[in-house]
């Protein structure tokens, strides 16, 4: 009697391992489906430099277009260009700094998509550039003692300067409606040159921001841009 | 991952707006430095005995003073300084003449002010004698400026 019950259950065994790998035949055949994803050129502004403009006095104006264009499945070639119009004020200087710069470089996309979603979390390099004019616009010296009051000289002075550097980014990118993109970003930059006055100094780059005492800088941005795709790939 | 970048972003922004430059330098534009000798025994330091000073058109800068040494400021918008020394009721005016050179600091200190071909002269009533009578430069505090007589 055991003797059958046993034979019976290795019947089953067998029969249902049979009817495993025929379904998993089937999952094989659907899964050639292969997502494409959109590959092309993607143009857009940050929106972030005209709002500043409005909220922050001390900034007069900015503008940036962002472009790249994505050259392998994560490999993304990025550039921005862009004009800044800032006044830097100091304890003892009022300074403007006006002019453009371009960021050429590439982006890394880090994130793995489901299906066919376009996102992205990269990380970038850029090297950068910008040529400006900086206006020492009024100074008045340092006097510890306020014995004798000093006065203001307002003499503005113009220099026209330039400055390198390079710029590592992260961010995001996120496809909301159909090739359309909202993004933000942020930079760390180490300057590589500039040219400084006489007499003074570069205290801001457009592009760079403030030059802090290291050489260094900080940069954010928050872009919408619009991907015009060439083909899928 | 998500965790790791939110924290990187708040260091981030805690980070540039940090003031990352602060003067330390004190102070940036120079004082002049007077130091009181002996009018007899040159050699030796002489103490001052109820100083009061004060610049032309000004307040008192310093009340009844027993000191050898005495920092004054100069003035940094006009090319001319005229201090009143006044010991017992005998005034003496010193006055200095000089150019003004702003030179550049740093971010944080701004510009300091050098006084160039530097002229001192004296009426003369209670200080006997100074040297020296012209400076080329004062740039720092480092040392006396001037020695006076009296």
């Amino acid at each position: 009697m055991y003797r059958y019950f046993i034979s019976i259950i290795f019947c089953f065994v067998v029969v249902s391992t049979f009817s495993q790998e025929q379904t998993k035949k089937v999952e094989e055949k659907n899964d050639s489906i292969v997502y494409t994803s959109p590959y092309g050129i993607r143009l857009g502004i940050d929106i972030s430099k005209p709002i500043k403009a409005a909220i922050d006095g001390d900034y007069n104006s900015g503008l940036e277009i962002i472009a790249d264009y994505r050259i392998s499945k994560r490999f993304f070639i990025a550039a921005e260009l862009g004009f800044e119009d800032e006044k830097t004020q100091e304890d003892y200087s009022k300074s403007t700094a006006k002019g453009s710069y371009i960021r050429l470089g590439f982006n890394y996309n880090a994130y793995e998509n489901w299906l066919d979603m376009n996102n992205e979390i990269f990380v970038g390099l850029r090297y950068g550039f910008s040529v400006f004019d900086q206006t020492l616009n009024s100074y008045s010296p340092n006097v510890n003692n306020p014995y004798f009051p000093t006065t203001p000289i307002n003499t503005p002075v113009t220099t026209s300067l330039n400055s390198h550097w390079t710029e590592f980014m992260f961010g995001l990118k996120v496809e909301t409606f159909k090739n359309f993109f909202i993004g933000a970003s942020f930079s760390f930059k180490v300057l590589l040159n500039v040219k400084e006055p006489d007499n003074f100094k570069t205290l801001y780059s457009p592009g760079f921001n403030r030059i802090f005492e290291s050489g260094t800088g900080f940069g954010f941005n928050y872009t919408l841009s619009y991907l015009i795709p060439f083909k899928k790939k | 991952m998500k965790k790791t970048i939110v924290t990187l972003l708040l260091l981030m922004i805690i980070w540039s707006c940090t003031k990352d430059d602060f003067c330390t330098q004190s102070p940036v534009t120079p004082n002049l430095i007077l130091r009181f000798y002996d009018d007899i025994n040159r050699g030796d330091l002489k103490s001052t005995s109820g100083l009061y000073v004060w610049a032309e058109n000004k307040d008192t800068i310093f009340i009844n003073q027993a000191t050898d040494s005495l920092v004054i400021p100069l003035n940094t918008a006009s090319n001319q300084t005229i201090y009143n020394l006044s010991e017992g009721n005998v005034v003496n005016q010193f006055t200095i003449n000089y150019t003004i050179r702003n030179e550049f600091v740093s971010r944080s200190c701004g510009f300091k002010s050098i006084y160039e071909n530097v002229t001192f002269s004296s009426s003369s009533t209670w200080i006997t004698d100074f040297t020296p009578t012209t400076l080329t430069s004062i740039e720092n505090q480092n040392s006396a400026h001037v020695q006076i007589f009296h």
